[in-house]
């Protein structure tokens, strides 16, 4: 008899340690997640100053100033929810004003644009990197255990934001 | 960007030759130079002088059958205790796996370490069977990793497939200054020459294709010249060529990085011919940067390297008609393939260090977490941390 409660036991808690070695595993993609998106919303604030710097320097008209402008303080102002929209509409109006070498103005700083190139880069590097937690976080997450152990505690679920397929 | 301090991870034998040992290498010697301190762990055969200061030996590695050819790599608990004296002597900003799906060193560093990972793939998929048995296995490494860079595009799509994972694509990196201002050799510029580069034993590198098409060729090219290079015995490799055309077949054996600069300026048309295992092709790189006209099989990884045919011929794989009729039409059209070799040396610019380099910095600088250093994985387990603070 005592063997068997024994043996019980201690089956009990090697199922115990197996389920907060999986809700440690889950912890630490949830890091990832939010660090990611730090990193992420960096490159993201920092492109939106550019975008006003581009906005403001000299040689540029007015209505072009004006929608880069709008775009910039929009994305650089918005909450959680209109976040995804602002980034959008920001690069949108980036891409109409400098797809093309013809409607490019000419007034524009050329270290300002290259430095916008190579943050654009870093951006969709930054973007797979973060999806990457993402994916992996919820593809963890939707194995059962997770729900039937609420090992997921009260963390929210990740989400991706919708800007993140199509920017630039 | 601060001066980092990054510990990469090599999982073949340093000294024997291969695609991962060199770009680790150049990798290395590229951040050195931007002021970044490295340190390369990597299995070594020989300890001898003439090895970098900057390599770290975890053992001697053994030799196994992988992918299609033989892998020399180590394990075991001798290599793991290495991997994590050298994780925890290092202080590391960074690591920075090579291949951490191979059974060697990138996975043991992968396991013993905690903190931020970078991982690069290079190889594109063995058996569907064996990477569903192993797939699963593999899968709280991955997670681990913070951020996964594909050699190429085929590279991603078997990282897609195995381990459901998004990877940043950046190239594998070439020295293209190293064919700025290279001469040609006169007896390897003879008119009509077309060039091969690879071991003639190895089947996936297609020299079968090559030497099946030049009969064909020869009708329309009476001229035709063959120049082989690449490491194996010259008797050896007569025994593959058949008599008829072996007098316009020559074999250089293994060449130095001057003389493939060189034979890539001399020749009129290079051709790979490859039949699979390939996932990016780095010598059609160095090919390009040496303006040189290419003529390659339609493996995904050479497509989408030469865009699509756009700065390289492309025919189907394992067709020696189809190549035959691709070698003869670029001979007698010098016109296109001064085209080619234009547009090739134009794409080759997006694979020098340079740009390579600052691409894989920025994955870098993302992966970083505040001053968060790599630390061993088993201090920061639960008993561990106990036993600390007493």
């Amino acid at each position: 008899m005592i063997e068997k409660i024994l043996l019980i036991a201690f089956a009990l808690v090697l199922f115990g340690w197996y389920l907060s070695a999986l809700a440690s595993r889950l912890d630490a993609l949830h890091h990832r997640v939010e660090t990611s998106w730090a990193h992420l919303d960096a490159l993201l604030q920092k492109r939106a100053s550019i975008a006003l710097e581009i906005a403001l320097s000299k040689g540029v008209d007015a209505a072009t100033s004006l929608v880069l402008t709008a775009a910039a303080y929009q994305a650089r102002e918005a909450n959680i929810v209109e976040r995804s929209d602002a980034e959008i509409a920001l690069s949108q109006s980036l891409e109409l004003i400098l797809s093309d070498e013809d409607s490019t103005p000419s007034g524009i700083d050329t270290a300002l644009l290259d430095s916008l190139k190579s943050l654009t880069e870093k951006i969709s590097v930054g973007i797979t990197i973060h999806i990457e937690a993402i994916t992996s976080a919820r593809h963890l997450r939707s194995r059962s255990i997770f729900r039937i152990f609420r090992l997921a505690g009260h963390a929210p679920l990740p989400m991706r934001y919708s800007f993140e397929d199509d920017i630039l | 960007m601060r001066k980092l301090k990054i510990g990469i991870v090599c999982p073949y034998g340093w000294d024997t030759p291969g695609g991962v040992q060199i770009h680790i290498k150049e990798l290395t010697q590229w951040l050195i130079a931007k002021g970044h301190e490295v340190s390369v762990l990597a299995p070594v055969t020989t300890e001898d002088e003439n090895i970098e200061p900057w390599v770290v030996s975890a053992g001697r590695p053994i030799s196994i059958p992988y992918n299609g050819a033989v892998a020399k790599v180590i394990f075991g608990p001798l290599a793991s205790s290495r991997v994590k004296q050298w994780i925890s002597a290092g202080e590391f900003d960074l690591l920075h796996l090579h291949e951490p799906a191979i059974p060697s060193l990138s996975l043991l560093a992968g396991w013993a370490g905690d903190g931020p990972m970078v991982a690069t793939f290079h190889a594109a998929a063995n058996s569907q069977k064996v990477a569903n048995a192993i797939g699963t296995m593999l899968d709280p490494l991955i997670e681990r990793i913070t951020a996964k860079i594909a050699v190429s595009e085929t590279a991603r799509d078997t990282l897609k497939d195995r381990f459901q994972t998004e990877a940043v694509v950046i190239p594998n990196g070439i020295d293209t200054s190293k064919f700025n201002g290279i001469g040609i050799r006169a007896e390897w510029a003879l008119p009509n020459t077309i060039g091969f580069i690879g071991r003639f034993d190895e089947p996936r590198k297609g020299l079968s294709v090559l030497l099946e098409a030049i009969p064909k060729i020869v009708n329309e090219i009476p001229n035709l010249r063959i120049l082989i290079a690449g490491p194996g015995d010259s008797a050896d490799f007569s025994k593959e060529v058949p008599p008829q055309i072996r007098d316009r077949v020559t074999f250089l054996g293994r060449i130095s990085e001057l003389e493939k600069a060189q034979f890539f300026k001399s020749i009129s048309l290079y051709i790979a011919p490859n039949t699979g295992g390939e996932s990016f092709g780095i010598i059609l790189a160095e090919a390009m940067a040496a303006r040189s006209a290419i003529v390659a099989s339609d493996l995904p990884a050479f497509k989408s390297l030469l865009e699509g045919g756009k700065s390289g011929e492309i025919f189907a794989s394992q067709d020696s008609s189809a190549l035959a009729h691709a070698v003869i039409a670029l001979l007698k059209d010098e016109k296109r393939r001064d085209e080619l070799a234009e547009a090739g040396l134009a794409r080759s610019q997006i694979f020098d260090w340079n740009t390579v380099g600052e691409q894989i910095l920025s994955v870098y600088e993302m992966s970083l977490v505040g001053n968060t250093k790599v630390n061993l994985a088993s201090e920061n387990r639960f008993w561990n941390r106990l036993r600390s603070n007493d």
